[in-house]
């Protein structure tokens, strides 16, 4: 079994969107693998994409790619997930902050997460503090990922913030941010909970966030 | 020698008197200085034109960059577009889902409801003064990844290569009408902005394929009226020598560009033009680090000549102005010939 989920992550970083599918399929069918044993290998799947991205291997496109084969696997497992009762590794809601609208990134991150198995709601891009707040609200989610790519955008982020304070809620969720001119020293200075600079990093993150 | 004749001597192959200054100022930097919001500037482009003649009046650089505003917004070719307040202009949809939508496409009338006038008033006033004044027009790859949205454009890649090629050559018209039009208002240079073709975003393999060819054809039509600059963000070393090869007179460099090792592979006769930090230096810098990399980048490109002194990128409404105003001064300070 572990050739066949091999397989799969290696079609996935290589971007084969059909030899994945048909894996996906497979394991579907005939129930080849655990949901935690898909979602391992996928999250390592675009763990590794991440990694080719960053020492230039990888290209957007390259990216792109293979968060297109997660996206049609995730789309073909999904019934065989669920009906398996899936441990759920935790909901997170994502968007790119207000005045922002680069959302390359962002979706790389959302396919990531989803590969390794969290339930990701995405808001888009130049969205609002109230609809950031109304998210949050309504899925009860353990993690804000804010996406903010130029700098002009630490007014948004501070907005968020303060906005989760005032409705009581800065206690009950994690906040993360990230993007492209963002550093670990901004993140700070905004005040969020923790910073990731890339999908290997943002993973990391996230795990650590929710075993405490 | 005045501002323009300096660029114009650069462009022609000879030397300044010291070498010519002509950051990235545009309608994001620019109404500020005349006390205005972007996007009262963008929406009408007389303001536009004024605030940049204003920055280029205030800090004393040799050339401007024209923008037409955003009521007219040919770049686009029809995509909405959306802006508030200090921002700049955002692009909120997009109008090609995928093949059955190439017919979708229009060309924008470049004249149309005066989108020319910020121009023609801005190539006025700029030579009046003695400067130099460029235009400005995105290349047929950047205007396929607008109107197809740039996540769906770099997925088409792999999974539909042909209808790549098929839109951009259905947008090339645009870069070529915008550009004769901006040619036509007096202009002395275009810029034709390649933001995505770098090998920050694409692989040189894929430049090769959908930029280069249309990148060629394009500015080769337009360089027998005018002549053109190449502009590709961010790290454009990968592709610096097919780049030469596409007829720009100057290349347009971005901060991860190694100035000093960028001549040998563009060879002599081009013009490089760049490549101060604008996001790093120019507006979270203080004035020593401009100091630094305007001395830098002196030591690295000025002694071979053809070289323009610029900021890699656009320079933000957050960058200070006496960071600007530090930049030209230190530009002329290290960037004399004559008492070499
Ligand atoms: C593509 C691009 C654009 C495209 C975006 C298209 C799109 N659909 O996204 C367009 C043309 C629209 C654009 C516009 C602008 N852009 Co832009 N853009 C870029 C560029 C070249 C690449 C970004 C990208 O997609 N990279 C690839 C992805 C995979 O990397 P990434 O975005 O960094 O994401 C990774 C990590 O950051 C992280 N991550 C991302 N989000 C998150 C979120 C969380 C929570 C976590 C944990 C991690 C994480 O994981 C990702 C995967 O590794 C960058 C330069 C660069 N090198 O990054 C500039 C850049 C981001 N842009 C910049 C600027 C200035 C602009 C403009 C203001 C330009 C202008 N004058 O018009 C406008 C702003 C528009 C707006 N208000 O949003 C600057 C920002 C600088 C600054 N200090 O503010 C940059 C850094 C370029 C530069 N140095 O000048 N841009």
């Amino acid at each position: 079994m572990t050739e066949l989920l091999d397989q799969f992550e290696h079609a996935v970083v290589a971007g084969d969107a059909d030899k994945s599918a048909g894996i996906a399929r497979a394991i579907a069918e005939g129930a080849l693998a655990t949901p935690d044993e898909v979602f391992e290998h996928l999250g390592s799947a675009m763990e590794k994409v991440g990694s080719k991205y960053e020492t230039g291997e990888y290209f957007v496109p390259e990216m792109l790619r293979s968060a297109e084969a997660v996206r049609l696997a995730i789309e073909l497992l999904e019934p065989y997930l669920f009906t398996r009762g899936r441990d759920q590794s935790g909901v997170i809601v994502m968007g790119t902050v207000k005045g922002d609208i680069h959302n390359i990134g962002k979706n790389i991150i959302v396919l990531a997460l989803r590969a390794a198995g969290y339930d990701v709601h995405d808001l888009g891009v130049n969205v609002s503090t109230m609809k950031f707040i109304k998210a949050v609200k309504e899925t009860s989610c353990d993690i804000l990922m804010l996406s903010a790519f130029t700098t002009s955008t630490k007014v948004a982020l501070l907005d968020v913030l303060t906005a989760l304070e005032r409705e009581g809620l800065r206690d009950r969720v994690k906040v993360v941010s990230g993007g492209a001119s963002h550093s670990e020293e901004f993140a700070a200075e905004v005040g969020v909970d923790a910073f990731a600079r890339d999908v290997k990093s943002a993973l990391a993150v996230c795990r650590e966030l929710l075993q405490r | 020698m005045t501002s323009r004749e300096r660029v114009l001597a650069v462009l022609a192959g000879e030397k300044p008197d010291t070498v010519p200054i002509v950051p990235v100022i545009d309608g994001w930097f620019a109404p500020k200085v005349i006390g205005r919001k972007n996007d009262e500037c963008f929406l009408d482009g007389i303001c536009l034109a004024d605030a940049l003649a204003a920055s280029l009046e205030k800090f004393g650089y040799d050339g401007a960059v024209a923008e037409m505003g955003l009521g007219p917004q040919p770049n686009v070719l029809g995509c909405p577009v959306e802006i508030e307040g200090n921002d700049v202009p955002l692009v909120v949809d997009t109008i090609v889902g995928g093949r059955e939508d190439l017919d979708k496409v229009r060309m924008p009338d470049p004249w149309a409801g005066g989108k020319m006038e910020p121009v023609r008033r801005l190539v006025e006033t700029g030579h009046d003064g003695d400067r130099f004044v460029i235009g400005s027009v995105r290349s047929p790859f950047e205007y396929a990844a607008t109107v197809r949205g740039l996540i769906g454009f770099m997925t088409d890649f792999y999974a539909d290569p042909d209808f790549v090629h098929q839109l951009i050559a259905a947008v090339k018209p645009a870069t070529i009408a915008v550009g004769m039009a901006l040619a036509e208002t007096g202009v002395d240079a275009i810029v034709m902005k390649d933001s995505f073709a770098s090998s920050s975003m694409i692989s040189p393999d894929h430049y090769r394929e959908f930029v280069f060819p249309y990148e060629a054809q394009a500015i080769g039509e337009l360089k027998e009226s005018v002549p053109v600059i190449l502009h590709v963000c961010r790290n454009s070393m990968p592709i610096l020598a097919d780049m030469a090869q596409t007829g720009a007179a100057v290349l347009e460099m971005d901060s991860p560009v190694d100035l000093g090792a960028a001549r040998p592979l563009v060879g002599a006769g081009i013009v490089l033009k760049g490549n101060i930090d604008a996001d790093a230096v120019v507006e979270k810098g203080g004035v020593a680090d401009i100091e630094a990399a305007v001395k830098a980048a002196m030591d690295a490109a000025k002694q071979e000549g053809g070289f323009i002194l610029s900021t890699g990128d656009s320079v933000s409404v957050e960058a200070p102005e006496e960071n600007v105003a530090a930049l030209v001064r230190f530009g002329r300070q290290y960037g004399g010939y004559l008492n070499d």
